[in-house]
């Protein structure tokens, strides 16, 4: 049975054939121009994709349990815009955080009732809710710029060890703890068993609605820990801060090899697509294009990963079949292998 | 077996309640500033939210296979600019242009649609990385134009402008009209030909339909193709009515447009839903906006109602599906539920 093993084992590792595809691609573009690869510019990109991470890191929990969330970018923004008005305004900056906190906690409960408790379908409940809270930081900025921010705040985000920033240095932790998390423990488990097949997982005695509720909270928390890190690297917040931001780190899971339809996924998968999803605009600046076609490139790359995948998973279902097909035939027949073939 | 017009006063429900909807906001609104009451003012509406009406009828059909599509306010985009670049630089024809610009949403929608029905990848993806490439591809074309993108391209001739502003007996837009026209054209579509049904069938349980041998593949990439086209329709509409072509016209109605299609009554699970729905609740949406607006409010703040009527009228819905919810009302009422009666009988 060495080869099905081998099949099994390609299927399973479905996130990496999208990370390994988007890796050779920017092989090709080192290639062509060897400055992209050096040390300083791939940390660049690195530092710059913090806030898509921490984002796509809290997405990549709900999508994994088989939902969505279109309210990432509103969440980010609101908690962007409420710390910053109070570190703005001289409060400590616990309680900045504390209330940055509280604002996913709170946006995140909303989306996990509504879609877990009362049944709405995730993609509209969170998007009724991003329409809310977007309305909501017009209503809490009065349409202003958050600006004048302590420089102390700002300058948190330069500080790091090496190249690294702490920022990124919190996002790799991060990652590693969730991916532990989902990996090791019994409510990690239970996300991807949510997934993967919710009316399985109610029968095993899984606590289906605790886990989207919980799943919907991180997805929430994580994008308002997301906003914290904008205000300090971006130094102001405007009314449509995070605006589009749900869009891109969707993607980015995508790019990663995270499936819409739950149960397939990492988090390493959710951090490389959003790295890849803030240095296309690099890329794009290295291969002498404007970067007006930033946008263009993201969708075609982003439909290419997911149909070659699509592909790929198909063939490999296909050639598992046929291979069973052909062991049972040949069993009946007793070693008929032309049976199996015509059969297939 | 429950009679014929017991079923049809099931699935009317859901529309009178959206009708009682629309009056309420008429006299709400009309309360609140005398001049909405208006004619003139109250038709005249209808230009403001054109294109949310004319999309969601058409994304409708997507919904109902059970697929998903936010990529509308792409294609608008797109089409308006083609439309833009094409009349100036090129100096072709504005009603020629026109007839380009439709084939440019319906091949968009295409592209789109051979995706989803032939590879099997979720619509949410696919249109999701349609909406980046439609409105990366509509900022690259403005590079073929001797404008800058950012100001638009205006002066466009007068009967191609006056096709949207205009109004018969100067009272009736001809938009509504055309709204109007639009309706019939897709409920005889979805709701009275053997290709609605088959889209509905595709929505309920695509492996029967395949067995029946209906080429699920084909409908399937059709609604995404009718979607587009009704994109493009509404970019071009948005283009004359607004006088100018930009890049980033319809970058804000993805939530409108889907709580239009939701609030219909259409499921994004596929499989239920109709074109008088979507219909009455675009035009509930649309007068809420309209409203909102005409009362003093900041345009910014209108997301605020807009997705708190769709969430709550979600709850509501989901809420009374759910058994246990609908177990306690119907026992708060006096009646047996479909289990107990099962029991006792």
């Amino acid at each position: 049975m060495p080869k099905s093993n081998l099949l099994r084992r390609f299927a399973k590792s479905r996130e990496f054939t999208a990370i390994a595809f988007i890796v050779l691609l920017f092989l090709g573009v080192g290639l062509y121009k060897p400055n992209f690869l050096s040390l300083q510019n791939i940390m660049l990109c690195l530092n710059g994709s913090v806030v898509y991470t921490v984002a796509a890191l809290g997405i990549a929990l709900v999508i994994i349990c088989g939902e969505i969330d279109v309210s990432v970018g509103a969440t980010l923004g609101m908690a962007a815009a409420v710390s910053a008005t109070m570190i703005r305004d001289g409060q400590p900056w616990a309680l900045a955080i504390a209330a940055a906190l509280g604002v996913g906690v709170l946006v995140g409960l909303v989306n996990g009732l509504g879609v877990a408790v009362v049944g709405i379908p995730s993609i509209i409940c969170t998007l009724g809710v991003n329409g809310i809270v977007r309305g909501l930081i017009y209503v809490y900025s009065n349409g202003k710029w958050i600006e004048n921010l302590p420089f102390a705040f700002k300058a948190l985000a330069q500080g790091g060890v090496g190249e690294l920033t702490y920022f990124y240095l919190f996002a790799l932790v991060a990652m590693a703890l969730l991916h532990l998390c989902l990996r090791r423990t019994r409510r990690g488990r239970y996300l991807a068993a949510t997934g993967d097949n919710v009316g399985g997982a109610v029968l095993l005695g899984i606590p289906v609605v605790a886990t989207k509720v919980i799943s919907f909270v991180a997805c929430s928390v994580f994008a308002a820990i997301g906003g914290l890190l904008y205000v300090s690297r971006v130094g102001f917040v405007t009314p449509i801060a995070g605006n589009g931001y749900e869009m891109k780190v969707i993607a980015a899971c995508v790019l990663g090899g995270i499936s819409l339809s739950g149960g397939v996924g990492s988090m390493l998968g959710a951090a490389v697509g959003a790295a890849i999803m803030a240095s296309i605009s690099r890329v794009l600046v290295f291969l002498d294009f404007p970067t007006d076609y930033d946008n263009t490139i993201t969708g075609i790359l982003l439909i290419t990963v997911v149909v070659a995948d699509a592909l790929l998973q198909r063939r490999a279902a296909e050639q598992a079949r046929r291979l069973r097909l052909n062991a049972k035939t040949a069993a009946r027949m007793g070693g008929g292998e032309k049976g199996g073939e015509r059969l297939a | 077996m429950p009679k014929r017009p017991r079923l049809k006063e099931i699935l009317l429900r859901w529309e009178v309640a959206l009708l009682v909807l629309l009056a309420l906001e008429i006299v709400v609104f009309g309360g609140i500033n005398p001049k909405f009451l208006r004619p003139r003012v109250l038709f005249g509406s209808v230009n403001d939210f054109m294109s949310i009406c004319v999309v969601s009828l058409m994304v409708t059909f997507v919904l109902v296979t059970g697929g998903m599509d936010i990529q509308s306010g792409a294609i608008m985009g797109l089409t308006s600019i083609v439309v833009g670049v094409v009349w100036n630089d090129l100096g072709v024809n504005i009603w020629l242009t026109c007839l380009l610009g439709t084939m440019v949403g319906a091949l968009c929608g295409a592209i789109s649609g051979f995706f989803v029905a032939y590879t099997g990848v979720q619509s949410m993806v696919v249109t999701l990385g349609g909406s980046f490439l439609y409105s990366g591809l509509a900022l690259a074309v403005t590079k073929f134009s001797a404008t800058e993108s950012y100001k638009g391209i205006s002066g466009f001739p007068k009967d191609f402008t006056q096709f949207a502003k205009g109004r018969v007996f100067d009272v009736i837009p001809n938009q509504l009209i055309l709204f109007l026209v639009l309706i019939v054209l897709a409920y005889l579509l979805l709701h009275r030909t053997k290709y609605g049904r088959r889209v509905f069938l595709c929505g309920i349980n695509r492996a029967a339909a395949e067995y029946c041998g209906i080429n699920t593949r084909q409908v399937v990439m059709s609604t995404y193709i009718l979607s587009g086209l009704s994109a493009s329709l509404a970019g071009i509409l948005l283009t004359a009515y607004l006088g100018t072509a930009k890049t980033d016209l319809g970058k804000e109605l993805t939530l409108p447009i889907i709580t239009a299609v939701v609030l219909g009554g259409t499921s994004n699970l596929g499989g239920s839903g109709g074109v008088l729905g979507t219909a009455l609740a675009a035009l509930v949406v649309g007068i809420l906006r309209f409203g909102l607006s005409m009362a003093g409010l900041n345009t910014q703040y209108l997301d605020i109602p807009v997705g708190a009527l769709l969430v709550l009228t979600v709850t509501v819905r989901f809420g009374l599906m759910n058994p246990r919810v609908s177990a306690l009302l119907r026992r708060a009422l006096g009646k047996k539920t479909a289990a107990e009666r099962r029991g006792s009988a």
